[in-house]
């Protein structure tokens, strides 16, 4: 039973802030599929590691300086002497 | 000049203007005419570059003039999926939180368009961050199933399903996670391919799961589809999980490997002695309608050179919670960049307290993507990461082997796409659950990372069935192989009245 | 005796790199107007993947070696999930050891002087953005240049029982990070330091924002007698992160709560894991630069220098490179040149530079003076007094010791540099005289006469005379 608590906590963590409404209609829903989930329970840990996608270190990229053409910024708005303007840290 | 030039096929598109039966311009206005007249009934469109597209038809025709080479998909009008992002052109991924974003850099994908001179007409509709299975979910409002408008078109790349079968673009781009490309496919009655992990660039696809999505292509014919892969495909140095095709000898060099960097799909190959495998699981969950319509294409299929047996797989049972488990997770951290500062939409963050602003911004996100970032936080969260998330990587990994074993035994395995038919507006919405679980027949190709494809195979009370066909990593030649055949014997192609 | 635990966490930004850890920005960013050293990639701009950098890997790896560390045949990458203003994505990429060992190295060990430190793990990360506090009431401004470098993490095991350890560990680090040529430690902010205290078993607290090494030394310091003062009186010491305010010289209270963050740690999918492998370790192990604690063996050994002197040469990078050269020149004395270097050179170098910055900057002095100056020295040309004042016009002006000899046996001297010099041996070895000076006005003129005995009557007299009385003035 995953309770409003948790959820605002989770919430918190992601930085949502979820109105009480919001909270009562989550809880429930979200209990439900987690319990879904559950299906999972019986599958062991033990054996082999799941499989990645492997590289050797000849394969990765070249420590070479290329410089983006273009402005990544071009579109934001909040800027001030170039920098980028954010909320208050305080 | 002829007329309806939106009716023809990319393959026909190409060739025609390259042989000049007809101009890109001619072509490119009859498109935009066509999109301008109907798309207000299926709101496939987000955004129409109609300036881009006349310059690039403007500019192809020129060329041929000159008597320059052209590329390969000269003059086709392509939509591309709102996630996808075009350099210079808004990119919104359907959610508010992108609302003013104009990314700054093509996807590798859209370099490779340009490159092969396909116009990109417009971006196309989706479910917010591409979280969802019938477009429900967008912030610009669903977009319509062409063959019934009351009738979802799927998800989450509804608008590039729905755009192809209602002619307002030869081809489209989607993207597919757990189904994306393939279950609007499907009820749109469209060819939908979701490739091999790993075989198309996912540099400048907006990451709502990276382990699990694929840049998909979507349209009316297989040879469409296998055109646009010739184009798309490859490694990409911008993206370190592309792979290589599995190593060839040539005749010249037969002793030597070479890795095959750029496949390249023939149309002209033809497999004997097809081995198919009906996954029972999928097909035997499936509504009556559905899997009647698949058993009677497959039936059609035994007598051309092939054997169909039904076959099992034991680890679908896990595949769903596995799915969303992984899915969930990594959108969770996926989505956590979108904090208003560096693009979104318009809300200055002066005079607000960090936390504060990054609450209130994210409150624009929809329900559905909210819920999906919280259960995934959940999974992640110290103490259950053992419990969820290493479980369902697990799952995973058995899901993998298993179908890797059937492929030892099987050229392909055939399910229906989706289990249901498609259905009204509203209709899932209010549960999230049920929701999730039209996609148990798409999930697993994502999971196991191999290629799946979806082609149109009848209807039922005049709505679309669509058939899956799913074969080893990078074997899509053989896809394209079996699906053509199937699209040949059945010649289902048709488009809705609009 | 109450025991104090310290444990450190280092950060080194991999400046020896060309770009950044996961794009192909430049790695400098120093100097650069704010936001013009980025990319889709650096800033997180949605629909990019980060790539890894192969000399990343090498120079963490080469690291790690050198700290006698483990190294796992494979590693991965995960992702940190918190939310700050400096983290274009709200996650960083780091590395994880939780699920087996998947980060660059772990269990090394240090050697510094007679006591070690085991190292805990070491790992490759992304350095965030800058935060600009301006008009904090209403804004922050945000610059990510930085955003992206390659980071070096060194953990250490809470082994440290004093400060003054500390400090000679830092040193220790600092040395071979210049040896391996990874990272230029005299660049702001290339090397920073965190550290944990705590008292007899009791709670930890993490001392964060220490800006200088010499600070960190100070920053325990502090806070050990302020853990102990307070146990003394009974006050609970709380688990707690605490900022050095280099102002006041004190450790405070975080000003922002840290909340407990659960960083949901996972694998980063956009990264396959990397093979490292036993080619790619032995072919690194033989192309690994000489050691601090090698070359100062091959000191003792090859130069017969004193382990003292060694030491010192060892510490700085620069002085040792600066010895060898001045040996390759001239071979035959190579006591006589690090005595020089270790007594009289050092004492030109600016106490200031000793913390950042080259320790040669400002100072026009190169191996070849040296080498000339020590061979006059051994032809009995000159002796050490005239020796010493030449080597200070030369790390005024870079002429040969030739060349100023000859100036000065020629001509007036009218150096100060030069002059001063001579006075402050003068000064030396006339100690009686000077204690004199207060009560006999002769004094300064007795003083003068032995400056222009020393200087061969060149010292031009009333700058000298200047001198000496300026001298004796500050000595009252």
């Amino acid at each position: 039973m995953i309770s409003k608590d948790e959820i605002r906590h989770l919430g918190w963590l992601s930085r949502l802030e979820l109105t009480e409404s919001e909270l009562d209609r989550y809880a429930a829903q979200i209990d439900e599929i987690v319990t879904y989930f559950d299906k999972l329970d019986t599958i062991s840990l033990n054996g082999s590691e799941p499989a990645r996608s492997i590289k050797k270190v000849s394969e990765l990229r070249n420590d070479k300086i290329h410089m983006f053409e273009g402005n990544p910024l071009k579109f934001s708005k909040n800027r001030k002497d170039g920098f980028v303007k954010g909320p208050r840290i305080v | 000049m002829p007329n309806h030039l939106y009716r023809l096929t990319a393959d026909e598109v190409a060739s025609g203007i390259k042989n000049g039966d007809f101009s890109a311009q001619e072509y490119i206005s009859q498109i935009l005419e066509r999109i301008e007249k109907i798309d207000v009934k299926i709101k496939a469109f987000i955004a129409v570059d109609k300036q881009g597209a006349v310059e690039k038809a403007r500019s192809i025709d020129k060329r041929i003039r000159d008597g320059d080479r052209t590329g390969r998909l000269s003059g086709v009008a392509v939509g591309i999926k709102d996630n996808i992002c075009t350099k210079d052109l808004k990119t919104t991924c359907a959610s508010k939180m992108l609302e003013g974003y104009i990314p700054p850099y093509d996807a590798t994908v859209i370099k490779k368009l340009k490159e092969s001179d396909a116009i990109i007409v417009g971006k196309l509709n989706l479910d917010e961050f591409a979280m969802g299975s019938t477009t429900e979910f967008s912030n610009y409002g669903p977009t319509r199933n062409p063959w019934n408008i009351n009738y979802v078109a799927g998800g989450s790349s509804g608008g590039s399903a729905a755009s192809v079968a209602a002619l307002e673009c030869a081809i489209s781009l989607g993207s597919d996670t757990g189904g994306s490309v393939r279950c609007p496919a499907s009820f749109c009655s469209v060819v939908g391919l979701k490739p091999t992990y790993g075989c198309v660039s996912r540099s400048g696809l907006i990451s709502y799961s990276n382990s699990l999505e694929q840049i998909g292509s979507i349209g009316k014919t297989v040879c469409d589809v296998e055109m646009i892969m010739n184009t798309i495909a490859g490694t990409d140095e911008n993206d370190s999980t592309t792979k290589a095709t599995r190593p060839i000898t040539t005749a010249t060099t037969p002793n030597t490997v070479s890795l095959d960097r750029i496949p390249k799909y023939s149309r002209h190959q033809k497999k004997r002695n097809i081995r198919v495998g009906l996954v029972k699981e999928l097909i035997e969950g499936a509504e009556p309608a559905v899997s009647k319509c698949i058993y009677s294409a497959v039936d059609l299929f035994e007598g051309s050179d092939c054997k169909c047996e039904d076959t099992s797989m034991q680890s679908i049972q896990y595949a769903l919670a596995a799915y969303y488990t992984i899915a969930m997770a990594e959108a969770s951290s996926n989505l956590a960049r979108y904090d208003n500062i560096r693009y979104g939409f318009d809300f200055s963050p002066e005079g607000y307290e960090w936390n504060t602003y990054f609450a209130k911004v994210r409150n624009n996100f929809g329900e559905e993507v909210k819920r999906r970032i919280i259960i995934g936080s959940y999974v992640l969260s110290a103490g259950y990461y053992g419990k969820y998330y290493l479980k369902a990587q697990k799952a995973r990994e058995m899901i993998k082997q298993e179908i890797t074993s059937l492929f030892e035994m099987y050229d392909v395995l055939i399910a229906p796409t989706m289990p249901i038919l498609p259905f009204k507006f509203g209709e899932k919405i209010k549960d999230p659950l049920t929701m999730y679980q039209i996609d148990i027949d798409t999930v697993v190709a994502n999971l196991a990372g191999v290629p799946a494809i979806s082609i149109p195979v009848g209807f039922s009370d005049c709505l679309p069935v669509g058939m899956q066909i799913m074969a080893n990593e990078m074997e899509e030649q053989t896809l394209f192989d079996v699906a053509s055949t199937f699209e040949r014997i059945l010649d289902i192609r048709k488009s809705p009245e609009i | 005796m109450v025991e104090v635990k310290i444990g450190l966490e280092i950060h080194c930004q991999l400046t020896g790199l060309q770009s950044k850890l996961f794009c192909s920005c430049q790695c400098d960013y120093r100097g650069e107007e704010p936001n013009t050293n980025i990319c889709p990639i650096c800033l997180g701009l949605p629909g990019t993947l980060p790539l890894l950098n192969q000399k990343a890997v090498e120079f963490a790896s080469m690291i790690s070696l050198a700290l006698g560390c483990r190294i796992p045949d494979k590693v991965m990458f995960y992702r940190k999930n918190y939310f700050y203003l400096d983290l274009p994505k709200n996650f960083q990429i780091t590395q994880y050891n939780a699920y087996g060992i998947t980060s660059m190295g772990v269990e090394g060990k240090v050697d510094y002087g007679v006591k070690s430190t085991k190292i805990r793990r070491l790992q490759l990360e992304e350095d965030p953005g800058r935060l600009i506090y301006e008009n904090t009431s209403f804004y922050t401004l945000i610059d990510y240049n930085r955003a992206g470098v390659t980071l070096v993490e060194i953990v250490t095991e809470p082994d440290f029982t004093e400060p003054k350890d500390v400090r000679r560990f830092l040193n220790k680090i600092i040395s071979i990070l210049e040896h391996l040529g990874v990272c230029e430690t005299s660049l702001d902010g290339s090397v920073r330091c965190d550290a944990n205290v705590s008292l007899e078993g009791g709670k930890k607290v993490e001392i964060k924002n220490v800006g200088s090494f010499g600070d960190v030394e100070k920053a325990l310091s502090y806070e050990i007698t302020r853990q102990k003062t307070m146990s003394v009186r009974d006050i609970e010491i709380r688990s707690e992160t605490r900022h050095w305010d280099d102002a006041r010289k004190i450790t405070k209270q975080s000003r922002v709560k840290e909340e407990e963050e659960d960083y949901r740690y996972f694998p980063e999918p956009d990264i396959p894991t990397v093979v490292l492998g036993k080619e790619f370790l032995s072919s690194l192990k033989g192309r690994m630069p000489e050691l601090p604690d090698e070359r100062k063996i091959r000191f003792l050994r090859e130069y017969k220098l004193s382990d003292h002197v060694s030491q010192v040469l060892i510490d700085n990078k620069e002085l040792a490179d600066f010895f060898e050269s001045t040996v390759k020149i001239y071979p035959s004395s190579p006591n006589e040149i690090a005595n020089w270097i270790v007594s009289d050179l050092l004492g030109f170098i600016d106490d200031s530079k000793k913390e950042g910055g080259s320790l040669f900057s400002g100072l026009k002095i190169e191996a070849k003076h040296m080498a000339e100056l020590v061979g006059m020295i051994d032809q009995n040309i000159i002796n050490r007094n005239i020796a010493k004042m030449i080597l200070s016009q030369i790390t005024k002006t870079g002429e040969m010791p030739s060349y100023v000899l000859d100036k000065m046996n020629t001509s007036i001297i009218d150096s100060k540099a030069i002059i001063s010099e001579a006075i402050e041996s003068i000064f030396k070895s006339e100690k009686s005289a000077v204690r004199d000076a207060k009560q006999n006005p002769n004094a300064a003129n007795f003083l003068l006469g032995k400056v222009m005995q020393l200087t061969r009557g060149r010292a031009d007299p009333k700058i000298a005379l200047n001198l000496i009385k300026t001298k004796l003035a500050i000595m009252e």
